[in-house]
């Protein structure tokens, strides 16, 4: 079951540009490789707020784990520059991750730009417990961008669907098209997808009425452990639109607990 | 010489002078597996109304240099929701416990107060009057005195319990409203809630907060806080709670010289859970280094007739 939550260092044994300002590092951290996949981690960076990175890798057996993120800010610019040997200081694991796939039914990871690294811890941990179909469909703004691709591909029997937004890779377009075309073949299927917002909005709209879809959101956060109530999101209660906490009661949800506004 | 971080603020005594401040520390379990609460002075849960408040749209933080800007917009679930699901964690968690409470006419202070009468385990009442004022078009129940003496007066009338009322810096004379609020019975002045302020996103140019405006906190706020206890600790009797921006046994030692008995930590925290517990450990070599046996010896050493102005700093001879 998911580590229970700490804050401590640990060492990064191994650091690599996986595209264009994109950066993974691996973490020595065996408190952390008990995490579910779609948790995340709190990462203290120079500045007031730390830093939410999902996992891209959790390994228990080698107690490593992965972080994988694009450099958009002085936060992210900083992780990148930190050299393998160096500390972390890190906050997690955090937050309620995916839950365990059905092993029947037909899978289907769906995932967008930066948040493609999620899906793949969650295919490394459920792959085998899966007996069903696995599909995978990565979508970016080029070909570059398509991050993980081969490590996918090692996993799973299927070619990977790819759509990038000028055709660079795979078909032109975005996930959608290939989700639907996978929706009409596997209507009692179960999707996992992480991407940006518009995107998750899109999944959760085209696959309406199919049971089990989980979604990973971001939003911006103080704590990171449901504290500030900072990080909310609008969602289905039992009275009505309540808000949830994306660090506490997320960052996964079903597509059906969720408001689209 | 050995240090005593025992502290009281009037007639509520602490192990040591710092508390966890309001809306930065959740209900209380949420750092729980992170902070030994029992080793903080006190825990000021986030506001409560007598009603669930929704709170504003996201964003609701937006980092700026050296602090944060918030519109959390005071969700919280209500008194009724706190006393059942809340309280029982926090009575036995070891620590003081003080109540926030938020309300958009005196009567809702005056709910929440009256509720938790029948509740034990609270140390102290903490009335945020930061709040907009339903009744008067919005204006927040501290912007003057008549009001925040008007909102005091009504509590104390419904309570006992240490009634500590929590200043706002975005009015020009926080000191005028200290003593107004001093004059209808509060037990203690605390002091700062966050500076109002904005910031815009470039990339959706559009105010980066869902509040529009936000409450900025952190390190930028300290020397606005700082001033203002100091002003503050002038013009009142009863003990001072001093807060914005602390992150060090240093900070702690300039709130109280500047007059505050015992202090807040908010902001620092999410960057640092175990910061309270840091400064804590780190107070006594800080005290013994300037002196003090005690947090109270430092108490307002700094203020007008107390500190020790050397020759070159008297008055007259600044720029
Ligand atoms: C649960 C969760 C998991 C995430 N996982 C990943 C991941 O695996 N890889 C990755 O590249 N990114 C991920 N993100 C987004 C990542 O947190 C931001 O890109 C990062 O915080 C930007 O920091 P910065 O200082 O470089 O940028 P700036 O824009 O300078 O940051 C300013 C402030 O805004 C916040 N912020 C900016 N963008 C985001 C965002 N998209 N989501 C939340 N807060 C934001 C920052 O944390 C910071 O407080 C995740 C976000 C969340 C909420
Ligand atoms: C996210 C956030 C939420 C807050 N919520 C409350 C609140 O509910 N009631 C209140 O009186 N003050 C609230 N405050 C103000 C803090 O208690 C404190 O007065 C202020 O942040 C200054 O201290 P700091 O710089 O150490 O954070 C909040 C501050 C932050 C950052
Ligand atoms: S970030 Fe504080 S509640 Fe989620």
């Amino acid at each position: 079951m998911a580590g229970d939550v700490g804050v401590q260092d640990y060492p990064i044994v191994w650091k690599k540009n996986v595209a264009p300002d994109h950066v993974e590092l691996i973490l020595q951290a065996p408190m952390l490789a008990r995490a579910v996949p779609g948790q995340f981690v709190h990462v203290r960076t120079p500045g007031t707020l730390r830093r939410p990175i999902s996992f891209s890798r959790i390994d228990p057996e080698s107690g490593q784990v992965g972080l994988l993120f694009q450099v958009v800010g002085e936060g992210t610019a900083w992780l990148s520059q930190r050299s393998e040997n160096s500390l972390l200081n890190i906050i997690g694991p955090l937050g309620r991750g995916f839950p365990p796939p059905k092993a029947e039914r037909p899978w289907c990871l769906v995932g967008g730009g930066v948040g493609i690294p999620p899906l793949y811890a969650a295919l490394y941990a459920w792959r085998h417990r899966v007996t069903a179909p696995i599909s995978v469909i990565l979508g970016a703004r080029t070909a570059d961008y398509v991050i993980m691709r081969q490590d996918f591909a090692k996993l799973v029997n299927q070619p990977i669907e790819v759509t990038t937004d000028d055709g660079s890779l795979g078909s032109k377009g975005t996930v959608l098209g290939p989700l639907a075309r996978w929706r009409s073949r596997h209507p009692e299927g179960q999707v996992f997808a992480c991407g940006p917002t518009p995107m998750l909005a899109g999944v959760a709209n085209l696959l309406q009425g199919m049971g089990s879809v989980y979604l990973a959101l971001e939003q911006r956060m103080g704590c990171g452990v449901g504290a500030c109530l900072a990080c909310v999101v609008l969602g289905e209660g039992e009275n009505g639109p309540e808000w949830r906490r994306v660090c506490h009661d997320g960052p996964v949800f079903s597509a059906e607990e969720l408001i689209w506004r | 010489m050995a240090v005593n971080l025992e502290t009281s603020v009037g007639a509520l005594s602490l192990t040591n002078p710092v508390m966890a401040a309001s809306g930065t520390f959740g209900f209380g379990p949420e750092y729980g597996p992170l902070v030994n609460l029992g080793r903080l002075g006190g825990v000021a849960v986030k506001g409560v109304s007598p009603i669930p408040w929704p709170g504003n749209p996201p964003p609701r933080v937006w980092e700026t240099d050296a602090g944060l800007l918030n519109s959390i917009g005071l969700q919280n679930p209500g008194v009724e929701v706190f006393c059942r699901d809340d309280l029982p964690f926090l009575r036995q968690a070891g620590t003081r416990v003080i109540v926030n409470v938020i309300g958009r006419t005196i009567e809702e202070y005056c709910q929440v107060v009256s509720r938790l009468e029948s509740e034990s385990g609270i140390d102290a009442l903490e009335l945020n009057i930061s709040c907009p004022n339903v009744k008067e078009g919005g204006m927040t129940f501290g912007q003057d005195e008549e009001h925040a003496a008007a909102v005091t007066r009504a509590v104390r009338s419904c309570t006992t319990r240490p009634l500590w009322v929590k200043l706002s810096p975005n009015v020009a004379d926080p000191a005028g409203i200290a003593v107004a609020v001093e004059a209808e019975g509060a037990d203690a002045i605390s002091a700062i809630n966050t500076v109002v302020g904005m910031a815009i996103d470039l990339k959706h140019r559009r105010p980066a907060l869902g509040g529009i405006t936000g409450g900025l906190s952190g390190p930028a706020i300290k020397p606005i806080a700082l001033r203002i206890v100091y002003q503050v600790a002038q013009a009142v009797h009863i003990p001072i709670i001093g807060m914005g921006g602390i992150r060090s046994a240093d900070d702690v030692a300039e709130f109280l010289m500047a007059g505050a008995s015992a202090v807040m930590v908010g902001t620092a925290t999410f960057a640092e859970p175990g910061i309270m517990e840091t400064i804590i450990d780190a107070l006594p070599t800080c005290l013994s280094r300037l002196d003090a046996t005690s947090p109270a010896e430092l108490v307002g050493a700094a203020l007008p007739g107390r500190g020790s102005i050397e020759e070159d700093r008297r008055p007259g001879d600044s720029s």
